[in-house]
């Protein structure tokens, strides 16, 4: 074997780091690229042996683990009983997949005639010249209430976990290593004052626009949260405060939650007992039509909007 | 006419697409924070301009032109003020600065 260069310049080529990447000899990323190690400090050495000790003392004098025949027979009774769960739910699983219809089949129940009615009789029914519009908020209204009950929970849980006392919160400002952070910039603050009015507006934009085009409730309302958190960011929470706090909060939220859960259960119940609801549907096209759709579309917005800030707010400082 | 918008607009669209492959070549090349930033600044100003203005040529003139202008507005609004931002909160907490780039004592 020949070789035109010498093994020091071939060292120098392209070909040679190629295939020292190739055969992973070396990773290209290691000591070049900033890496660093998030530093942790967990609780030191005595306070874990302490845990230990702790633990073994409740088990020794609560439980009296060595003489208790009730909680040796629950101990083994619980393992058979786990294993026993796990080997049904896997073959209810296994028989439910073995019933399933097979693939492309034209009698599949997934074929019928609920996807032809909406598409046919859509526009008729529920006045949404936007089809996915009118089926989520009318024919599966239901299931939009648990999507906003959803949201709803869940930022009710991260309130209970991350919401501090103002007290904690003016202590922890001290601390915090966010006083590093960029605050009242004046670039971001001049961009922020150009953007925020235009994105709050098409926030509205597309929420009242939902039944007419792309868009509804869950967008738009993602769009005002964001305009909600560039302005939280620029101006920071004390400006925030005066027209978005803990009060407004809670009565938009609320009043938008019950506020969907009356008009549809208005709705479900005229329709469920066959009566006529006197919700006018009005020309399909026109922005004030389509019957339940657009205040539900704006309780929607509504709801979403307030999660994301909510969401923002609580997990950056902990309180709104 | 036609043959010509299709020509200027994959042309926009192929600089366009260049640019986002030196953008993703220098946030991989360069080490230290600021200058990465620096790379990726490239393909989301000037790369995406490009390839929206492409994308204008195509669709005409029409309302859908208006909005990808509107688009690029945004962007080019958006992208420097984060970039700054970035850029604040590294010289703010980097307490080794010197080490990268010349400071100017105050």
């Amino acid at each position: 074997m020949s070789r035109r260069k010498t093994n020091k310049e071939y060292e120098h080529t392209f070909a040679f780091r190629f295939f020292r990447w190739l055969n992973g000899e070396k990773d290209p990323y290691l000591n070049e690229v900033e890496m660093k190690p998030q530093h942790y400090e967990g609780p030191s050495d005595e306070t874990k042996a302490e845990w230990e000790r702790e633990h073994k003392e409740m088990l020794e004098r609560v439980y009296d683990t060595e003489h208790n025949a009730l909680l040796k027979f629950s101990r083994i009774a619980y393992r058979v009983a786990a294993v026993l769960f796990c080997i049904m739910l896997v073959a209810v699983l296994l028989i439910t997949v073995s019933y399933l219809p097979p693939v492309g089949n034209p009698n599949n129940p997934a074929d019928n005639v609920v996807a032809e009615r909406y598409i046919e009789k859509g526009l008729k029914e529920t006045g949404a010249v936007n089809i996915v519009s009118g089926m989520i908020l009318t024919y599966r209204a239901f299931d939009t209430f648990g999507e906003t009950n959803v949201l709803f929970i869940a930022t009710t849980c991260v309130m209970v976990l991350l919401m501090l006392d103002d007290a904690i919160l003016k202590r922890q400002e001290v601390k915090n290593d966010r006083r590093f952070e960029p605050k009242n910039d004046a670039i971001l603050q001049v961009i922020a004052m150009i953007l925020c009015p235009i994105i709050f507006i098409f926030g509205i934009y597309v929420i009242l626009n939902g039944h007419l085009g792309p868009g509804g409730g869950f967008s738009g309302g993602a769009i005002m949260g964001a305009g909600l958190i560039l302005y939280v960011s620029a101006f920071g929470f004390k400006s925030t405060q005066r027209f978005f706090n803990e009060e407004v909060y809670k009565v938009a939220k609320i009043t938008a939650l019950c506020m969907y859960g009356l008009i549809g259960s208005y709705f479900y119940f005229t329709g469920g007992n066959g009566i006529e609801n006197h919700i006018p549907l009005g020309i399909p096209g026109h922005i004030l039509s389509s019957g339940i759709i657009l205040p539900i579309n704006i309780c929607v917005g509504l709801e979403v909007a307030c999660t994301m800030y909510a969401f923002y707010a609580l997990f950056r400082r902990g309180g709104l | 006419m036609e043959w010509l918008q299709f020509v200027l607009g994959t042309v926009f669209l192929l600089t366009g697409l260049v640019i986002f492959g030196i953008q993703i070549f220098g946030v991989f090349r360069f080490h230290y924070v600021l200058n990465r930033m620096h790379a990726a600044a490239i393909g989301d100003t000037l790369g995406l301009g490009v390839s929206l203005i492409g994308l204008m040529i195509f669709s005409g003139w029409n309302f859908v032109t208006l909005k990808l202008f509107l688009i690029i507005l945004f962007l080019w609004c958006s992208s420097p003020v984060s970039s700054h931002l970035v850029s604040r909160l590294e010289a703010g907490t980097n307490e080794r600065l010197e080490e990268h780039l010349e400071v100017e004592e105050k």
